[in-house]
């Protein structure tokens, strides 16, 4: 009796502290960075260009550029992956085509995002002749985002229970109207939170951006899509490994900028579905 | 008796076979009555909400391996290619053995289908909001809260709100599948009195949830057993003197 009770405390005990392990790194890491970063946030650290070799001045073209390419992949991305979701969830039925598709998505998620970064080199910036660009990085981001947002608005699409489908047709709902005003509505919440999510793994992503858009240093803003601009990730592994001499506070106050863009967009997500959740009728 | 009924909808032959052959119909041949309240019963697995499904081609949906025969509505194929399913749909509406509302509010569920046919004009859907909740008994209840959302409404009213979406599109058949299954003896009360208010207007097909409830609302009466139809006839002839004895069996409660 006693030594199970001792074993059932040690098992509680063990347990809580997984649980805690895994909270751990992120205070951990967003402490560091806040405590080594906040210390070069300014505002003109968030509205300068970069000066002497970047170690003065600040970083909007780097916040600029992330900001056009995360837009330009969710205009790839977006129409895309929610098209080819609602075409797997409602239209597809189960054969030999739509099984090489699922394939083909789940494998798209599992390439190295650096192979992303080689193959916009080769298809967009060389053979397309986009050059490194806006346009390519976006392309280059969008494809690698897309299973993402395939899996979740599919996922979502399929939780919409199928009797208001049915409802809609004997009401004499073709299959699109019944899409277009019964199942996207109720399904729009995941769809959001699922495009959130893969735009912000987009945004933080250095390798797929390393050939196709990014620059080292372009003290300017871009003026069209075919232009190279700077962006977060990037800047912050070129300051951190290619300028010597690199102000420490420049390079954690970059992470930090990085670090506040990302995880924003990540409360963003849970927000919208905790408000639409809380509206749900299912 | 059967030659002032008119008959609105004539089955011939049908065989309807699922892929995993749950449910199936073998060789139905009847006719359904206008102005009548036409019961589809018998025990569960005997095609009846299959027969329903047929009626408006939802079951076109459905996992169905193969579909013969004919269902003529007023002399028209509706399983011909080329029928136009949609338009058939607004004529031959259906009410489903659980009340689902659309995610919308009672008026948003009741103008649906008239929206999806392309009404916009307000006053016109306005009346029929009106007329479709007063022919389901439910406008003194909801009337003055028509913009609230559907899913707050009790189970009984949300059957007879669905009740009231089909009639919005002002079918000429109504399809009940079980329609009082989920609800408490008032409510079902509501609902029988209802159909029978709404016979004079409309040709009623229900499966009824009992017998009981089979023997109180039938005019016409259709026994099926395992996806055959046993016998069919005016009510007072099913239930009190049927011809085949496993009706007989059935009705008195030996079996189902």
């Amino acid at each position: 009796m006693f030594n199970r009770q001792i074993a059932q405390r040690i098992a509680f005990i063990l347990i809580s502290l997984t649980a805690l392990l895994v909270i751990l790194p992120i205070f951990a890491i967003l402490g560091y960075i806040v405590a080594k970063g906040i210390g070069a946030i300014s505002w003109e650290f968030l509205t300068s260009m970069p000066r002497n070799g970047m170690k003065e001045g600040g970083l909007l073209p780097a916040i600029v550029g992330t900001l056009l390419l995360t837009l330009g992949t969710g205009m790839i991305a977006v129409p895309i992956g929610v098209g080819a979701a609602i075409y797997l969830a409602e239209y597809a039925g189960d054969n030999a085509l739509t099984r090489a598709i699922r394939i083909a998505i789940i494998n798209l998620a599992g390439i190295p995002s650096v192979v992303y970064g080689l193959f916009g080199l080769g298809l967009f910036v060389i053979f397309l002749r986009f050059g490194t660009s806006i346009l390519a990085g976006s392309l280059t981001l969008g494809i690698m985002t897309l299973p993402v947002i395939i899996s979740t608005a599919e996922e979502a699409l399929r939780a919409v229970p199928q009797e208001f489908r049915l409802v809609s047709t004997s009401l004499g709902g073709t299959r699109w109207q019944t899409i277009r005003r019964v199942v996207l509505p109720q399904a729009l919440p995941g769809i959001i939170t699922g495009i959130i999510l893969g735009l912000e793994r987009a945004a933080g992503e250095t390798a797929p951006i390393l050939f196709t858009v990014a620059a080292f240093f372009l003290p300017r803003l871009p003026s069209s899509i075919l232009d190279q601009t700077m962006a977060l990730p990037y800047h912050l592994f070129v300051i951190s490994t290619q300028v010597p001499g690199m102000p420490i506070r420049i390079q954690y106050g970059t992470a930090l900028v990085l670090l506040v863009f990302v995880l924003s967009m990540n409360v963003l997500a849970t927000l919208i579905r905790r408000h639409y959740r809380k509206q749900r009728v299912w | 008796m059967q030659a002032d009924m008119q008959a609105k909808i004539r089955i011939e032959d049908l065989t309807v076979r699922y892929s995993d052959g749950t449910e199936s119909l073998r060789g139905i041949t009847m006719e359904l009555y206008a102005n009548q309240i036409n019961v589809l019963f018998g025990p569960a697995g005997g095609g009846k909400s299959t027969l329903l499904r047929t009626l408006n081609r939802l079951n076109d949906q459905a996992d169905v391996v193969t579909q013969t025969g004919r269902v003529l509505l007023d002399g028209e194929d509706i399983m011909a290619s080329g029928y136009d399913v949609i338009r058939l749909r607004r004529r031959v509406g259906i009410v489903f053995a659980r009340p689902v509302p659309l995610p919308m509010t009672i008026y948003q569920n009741i103008t649906y289908g008239l929206e999806l046919a392309g009404v916009r004009d307000r006053q016109q859907l306005d009346t029929v909001v009106k007329r479709s909740l007063k022919q389901a008994a439910l406008w003194d209840e909801v009337g003055n809260r028509l913009h609230e959302p559907a899913h707050a409404l009790s189970g009984g009213q949300q059957q007879r709100l669905c009740l009231a979406r089909s009639l919005a599109l002002q079918p000429e058949v109504i399809l009940l599948d079980e329609p009082t299954s989920g609800l408490d003896p008032i409510s079902t009360g509501k609902v029988e009195q209802t159909l029978q208010d709404l016979k004079a207007t409309y040709t009623i097909v229900i499966v009824p949830h009992s017998i009981q409830q089979a023997a109180r609302v039938a005019d016409w009466a259709a026994f099926f057993l395992q996806g055959e139809l046993v016998e069919c006839g005016p009510r007072d002839q099913i239930f009190t003197n049927p011809s085949d004895k496993r009706t007989d069996e059935y009705i008195t409660g030996r079996f189902g």
